[in-house]
């Protein structure tokens, strides 16, 4: 038994939104020392590349749990906000 | 359509679901708003369904009403290390009778369950409403605006039960835009699909009957503990990670998710499984010290969104606190429209009601814990030293005994320390 976000869309329905409902301003990341919502965020939205030194959000595979939003210390987003009614994840047994 | 009402209840979770009931069946007008297609669609717990006391008077027989997965009759505490787990169980037939003490609960019917007794008592639902902000005329909170199309709905009472973020709370101005990472902790979960009949076998359980198992020590070492529920055809895992600790290291929460799941007494038990969901949600674990202004001019808080939840490590309270929050929100409400004054002079009276419940006395009783449990050694050391000591005391390898209590300072002393155990043993004692 494993997850694995690879395959996330297999098993949590998402009704992606067109408009990402959240809003990186990326420059910020590369002078954060933290980084905390690379090791945090429980779908593996963020991905920080080293050597480009550059982070990569993506907001589709979101499950919407605010994480991201409690640990940036650093005020990072532009947008930070739910989904428009009816858009996003959608837990149907959980 | 109409877009004014008496009250406007912002989210159908437990907490304003239990609001909008509660004013509905006082024949008041009220707009139930929820972001989700369907109310429960955004949630997710453990979890147990703790007793609903706050609602037993309008569902008398409530386990016959509500759709419930199974009652729980045992309850087990797991110190956990990679290899080894001790257990502790507590196991009783008063749990198998009405009123049961606890059950295993899937949000999105259980949510969707009680909107619905509120739309039934006159609540108008509005699923796919996301709100925006709060509409104010000078200080007074006078209606809200919709994501969609910015449109705005008024009422003279807006009763903010949004959950853990409340941007509602916020917008009103009754909670501060940053979150201290020291008082939340995210919740991530595998939804395990099992037959009933292997369930039952697996864990001992006839009929309805279920198992709930808390875990600590499964965390590799991040501030957290893991549970495992039994619902009536699936299994609940999952993990709840402090932010403050999680921030600290290096594996995410899926990698400790799965770490748990691979732990060989664990994987025995989830053996033949199938995964059928992964879900993620935030917890408030501040206690007390997170609590909000929870009334100002034209609003209420309640529930998550205002902090109200109870961990202590054994139990988890949340949706208890959540439903009779927002009974006394509703309630306070009615009051409010008897006397034509929305004022917070008159919505005071919602924080003096509270603090004659179990709501805030048990916040109050437990302002300890939340410090207490933020206490490395609880999630390394401590496992580690029960483990380890049962080893010790039931390995029979030819070598000479040492009495127990020797093993027990020897253990304690290798890796606890017992300056350490005595500060603890007195920490949890003041926060317990
Ligand atoms: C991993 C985990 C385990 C838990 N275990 C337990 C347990 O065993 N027992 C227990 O009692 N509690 C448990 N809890 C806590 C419990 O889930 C919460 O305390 C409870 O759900 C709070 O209810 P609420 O109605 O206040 O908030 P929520 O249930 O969060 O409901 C808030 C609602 O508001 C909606 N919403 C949010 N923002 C907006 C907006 N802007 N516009 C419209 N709608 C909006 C959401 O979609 C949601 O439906 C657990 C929580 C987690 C995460
Ligand atoms: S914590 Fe904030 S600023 Fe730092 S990398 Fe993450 S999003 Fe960027
Ligand atoms: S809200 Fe949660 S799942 Fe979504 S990006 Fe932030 S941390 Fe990741």
């Amino acid at each position: 038994m494993k997850i694995n976000l690879d395959e996330i869309f297999d098993y949590t329905s998402f009704s992606v939104d067109r408009e990402a409902h959240i809003v990186l301003e990326s420059d910020q990341c590369t002078s954060c020392d933290q980084r905390a919502c690379v090791v945090c965020c429980p779908a593996r939205c963020y991905s920080w590349d080293e050597e480009a030194r550059k982070m990569t959000f993506v907001h589709d595979g979101c499950l919407e749990c605010g994480t991201c939003y409690v640990v940036c210390r650093k005020e990072a987003f532009s947008r930070w906000r739910y989904p428009r009614g009816g858009f996003g994840v959608s837990f149907r047994m959980t | 359509m109409n877009r004014n009402f008496d009250a406007i209840v912002v989210g159908a979770g437990p907490a304003g679901s239990s609001a909008a009931l509660t004013m509905a069946r006082a024949g008041l007008k009220v707009a139930l708003l929820e972001r989700g297609a369907f109310p429960g669609e955004k949630n997710m717990f453990g979890g147990v369904l703790h007793r609903l006391t706050a609602l037993e008077d309008i569902f008398p027989d409530f386990w016959n009403q509500a759709p419930l997965e199974r009652h729980i009759v045992k309850k087990a505490l797991t110190f956990m290390t990679g290899e080894s787990s001790f257990n502790v169980n507590f196991d009783t037939e008063v749990s198998d009778r009405t009123p049961y003490n606890g059950y295993t609960v899937s949000r999105p019917k259980f949510d969707r369950w009680l909107a619905d007794e509120a739309v039934k008592a006159g609540a108008t639902l509005l699923n796919r409403s996301t709100v925006d902000n709060v509409v104010k005329e000078g200080k007074q909170v006078v209606g809200v605006t919709l994501l969609r199309d910015g449109s705005e709905l008024r009422a003279p009472i807006v009763i903010a039960a949004d959950g853990v973020l409340s941007f509602t709370a916020q917008k009103a101005g009754l909670r501060r835009a940053q979150f201290n990472p020291s008082h939340l902790a995210v919740g991530v979960k595998a939804l395990i699909d099992m037959p009933k009949e292997v369930i039952d076998d697996r864990f001992g359980l006839v009929r309805d009957q279920g198992a709930s198992n808390e875990i600590v020590g499964c965390t590799s070492g991040v501030r957290g503990g893991g549970f495992l529920y039994t619902n009536y055809d699936s299994l609940s895992v999952g993990l709840v990670l402090h932010l403050s600790s999680l921030s600290q290291g290096t594996k995410t929460p899926y990698d400790l998710l799965n770490e748990f799941m691979a732990q060989p007494q664990m994987a025995k038990l989830l053996r033949g499984g199938q995964l059928q969901e992964y879900s993620a949600h935030l917890v408030p674990e501040g206690g007390l010290e997170m609590v909000p202004q929870i009334d100002g001019d034209g609003i209420l808080v309640a529930g998550d969104a205002a902090g109200m939840c109870i961990v202590t490590g054994l139990n988890l309270e949340g949706i208890n606190l959540a439903t009779q929050s927002g009974v006394i929100a509703g309630q306070t409400a009615i009051k409010a429209h008897q006397e034509g004054n929305f004022t917070r002079f008159v919505l005071r009276d919602y924080r003096k009601l509270l603090e004659k419940t179990y709501v805030i006395k048990d916040l109050r009783l437990y302002r300890r814990t939340p410090q207490m449990l933020h206490n490395d050694r609880i999630y390394r050391q401590y496992p580690e030293f029960v483990c380890g000591l049962m080893d010790e005391i039931y390995r029979i390898d030819g070598t000479p005994k040492q009495s127990m209590t020797k093993m027990l300072l020897g253990a304690a002393r290798k890796t606890i320390g017992l300056k350490n155990l005595m500060a603890d043993v007195y920490a949890g004692w003041r926060a317990l």
